[in-house]
C-alpha cells in the first residue's frame, strides 16, 4: 500500500524549470534586439544642410583672405606670400629659365656649318678649272651660309615658338586655377547666402509633395538686397511669401570680400525645396 | 525642416508615445509571449524526457527482464520511474496483492483499473499546460489587434484639426499601433507550432501507453493462467 502511494504522490517535479526560464527570456532578449538593432528605425533624413554648410564656413574664410590677392592680376603673383603658393611660385620663373638658352643654340648651326664645308673641301684638289671652280666652291660656300644661316633662324624662330607657346600654356593653366579658385569661391558664397536664406525660413507645416520656388535677387555690393522677384513659383503661396520674406531677413547676404566677384552675385537666383 | 519626416521613429521612442490602452495590450502581450515560451521550453523537457524514459523502459521490459525485479526498481526510491514504468509499478502492485488463488475475472478488473488511473494520471501531467499554448495561439493576435487598432483609431482622430493631413501625420501612430500586431503574432506562432508538436508527441506517448496496457494485462493472464 505504501508502494502504491509513493507512487502516486511521486512527485512530478520538472527536470528544467530554471532552464525553461532562462531559455524563454533569452528568446524575448534577441528578439528585442533584432527589432531595435535590425530594423533601420530612423527615418531617412534629408541631409542638415545648416550644419554641413557651417561647417564649410571655417575653411573659406581661411582661404579667402590670403588667395585673394591672386585672382585679379597674374603678375603680382610671382612676389605673393612665399607660405601659400611654393608650388605656383615654380611656374613663373621658368620662363625666364628657359630665356637664357637661345644663346647656346645658335653653336649647333655653327657647327653643322663646319662640317658641311668639308665635302667641298675634298673636291679642292681636282687641277682643271680651278677658277670655275673656285668660283663655284666660293658659290657653293655662299649658298651653305647662307642655308645655314637661314636653317639657324628658323630653329631660333622655332625655339621662339616653343618658347612661347609654353608660357601661354602657363599662362593657360594659371588662369584656369585662379578661374577654378573663383568658381569655387562663388560656389561657397552662393552655398552661404542659400543656407542663410534657409535657415530663416518659416516653414509652412503639410505641404504636399515636394514643391520647389524659385526667386530671382538682385544684390547691392555689400550684400544689401534691392530686389527679390519671383520667378517660378511653387504653386503655394504660403510657402513662396515665407521664402520671400525669409530672403528679406537675411540682408545682408554674405558676399565674398572681393569686389571682382561681385558680378557673380549681382543677380541671383535663389531656389528652394520644400524637404530639404 | 518637416518636423513630423525628421522625426526619430526608433522602437523604444515609438512605445513610450503610444497611448496608455496600447502600452497596456503590449505589456499583457509580453507577459504572455515569456509565459508562453517558458511553458514551450518546460513542455519540451518533459516530453524529451519522457520519450526517452519509456523507449528505455520497453526495451527493458521486452528483452524478458524479471518482472519483480522490474517492480522492484520501479519502486525504488533512488530510481525516478518514467510514466509506463509508473503503469506498469501499478498494474503489477495491485496484480500481486491479489492471493493465489482468486478469481482471474476481477484480478485482471482491478489490474486493469489501477493501471488506468495511473495512466490517466500521467496523461494529464504530459498534458498540462497545453491549452495555454493554444489559447495564446489564437487569442493573443487579437489582443495585438486590439491594441493596433486602438492606436490608429487614436492617430486618425489627431487628424481631425489638421487643414491638410499628410500621411507623415499618421504615420507614427501606425507605426506604433502596429507593434502591438506584431508583438502579438510573436506570442502566436511560436505557440501555435508548440501546441501542435507537443500535442502529435502526448498522442504518440498515450497510444503506447495503452498498447502497453494492453499487451501487460495478457502476460500478466498468462502467468495466472500458468
Amino acid at each position: 500500500m505504501s508502494a502504491v502511494n509513493a507512487l502516486r504522490n511521486a512527485p512530478t517535479t520538472e527536470p528544467g524549470l530554471l532552464r525553461a526560464g532562462v531559455l524563454a527570456l533569452l528568446v524575448h532578449i534577441a528578439f528585442i534586439a533584432l527589432m531595435v538593432f535590425g530594423l533601420n528605425w530612423k527615418a531617412q533624413e534629408p541631409e542638415g544642410m545648416v550644419v554641413e554648410l557651417w561647417q564649410d564656413l571655417s575653411q573659406p574664410i581661411q582661404a579667402q583672405q590670403v588667395p585673394e590677392p591672386p585672382p585679379p592680376p597674374p603678375p603680382p603673383e610671382q612676389q605673393p606670400d612665399p607660405v601659400k603658393e611654393p608650388v605656383k611660385q615654380e611656374p613663373a620663373p621658368e620662363p625666364i629659365r628657359v630665356a637664357p638658352p637661345p644663346p647656346k643654340k645658335p653653336d649647333i648651326p655653327l657647327k653643322q656649318e663646319t662640317q658641311k664645308p668639308e665635302p667641298v673641301k675634298e673636291i679642292k684638289p681636282d687641277p682643271e678649272d680651278l677658277k670655275k671652280k673656285e668660283q663655284e666652291r666660293i658659290e657653293a660656300e655662299k649658298q651653305a651660309k647662307e642655308k645655314a644661316e637661314a636653317e639657324r633662324i628658323q630653329r631660333e624662330k622655332e625655339a621662339q615658338r616653343k618658347r612661347e607657346q609654353e608660357a601661354q600654356a602657363q599662362r593657360e593653366a594659371q588662369q584656369a586655377a585662379a578661374r577654378a579658385r573663383v568658381m569655387s569661391e562663388v560656389a561657397k558664397y552662393k552655398a552661404m547666402i542659400l543656407a542663410k536664406i534657409k535657415s530663416r525660413i518659416v516653414m509652412p507645416p503639410d505641404l504636399p509633395g515636394n514643391p520647389v520656388t524659385e526667386f530671382n535677387v538682385t544684390l547691392l555690393p555689400g550684400g544689401d538686397i534691392l530686389d527679390v522677384k519671383l520667378r517660378r513659383s511653387s504653386g503655394y503661396g504660403v510657402f513662396d511669401s515665407a521664402v520671400e520674406r525669409a530672403i528679406h531677413l537675411s540682408r545682408p547676404l554674405p558676399l565674398p570680400p572681393d569686389p571682382a566677384l561681385f558680378n557673380e552675385f549681382r543677380n541671383l537666383n535663389v531656389t528652394v525645396h520644400y524637404l530639404e | 525642416m518637416n518636423t513630423v519626416v525628421t522625426q526619430d521613429l526608433s522602437l523604444l521612442y515609438l512605445i513610450s508615445s503610444a497611448s496608455l490602452p496600447v502600452q497596456l495590450v503590449m505589456l499583457i502581450l509580453l507577459l504572455v509571449s515569456v509565459l508562453s515560451w517558458w511553458f514551450i521550453f518546460r513542455k519540451l523537457f518533459v516530453i524529451r524526457d519522457a520519450m526517452k524514459q519509456t523507449d528505455e523502459f520497453e526495451d527493458h521490459f521486452w528483452r524478458g527482464a524479471d518482472l519483480n525485479a522490474l517492480h522492484q526498481r520501479a519502486t525504488s526510491s533512488r530510481h525516478s520511474p518514467g510514466s509506463m514504468e509508473r503503469i506498469f509499478a501499478a498494474g503489477f502492485g495491485e496484480f500481486s496483492k491479489h492471493p493465489p488463488g482468486t478469481d482471474i475475472q476481477s484480478v485482471m478488473e482491478s489490474t486493469r483499473r489501477a493501471m488506468q488511473a495511473t495512466y490517466q494520471r500521467e496523461m494529464d501531467t504530459l498534458e498540462s499546460h497545453l491549452s495555454f499554448l493554444a489559447t495564446v495561439g489564437s487569442v493573443s493576435p487579437y489582443i495585438g489587434l486590439l491594441g493596433t487598432v486602438w492606436g490608429i483609431m487614436n492617430s486618425f482622430r489627431s487628424l481631425s484639426n489638421v487643414a491638410q493631413a499628410t500621411i507623415a501625420h499618421v504615420a507614427p501612430g501606425i507605426a506604433e499601433a502596429l507593434i502591438a500586431t506584431a508583438m502579438g503574432l510573436f506570442a502566436a506562432i511560436p505557440a501555435v507550432i508548440a501546441y501542435n508538436r507537443f500535442a502529435s508527441d502526448t498522442e504518440k506517448l498515450s497510444t503506447r501507453f495503452e498498447s502497453f496496457m494492453e499487451e501487460l494485462t495478457n502476460v500478466l493472464q498468462r502467468r495466472i493462467a500458468e
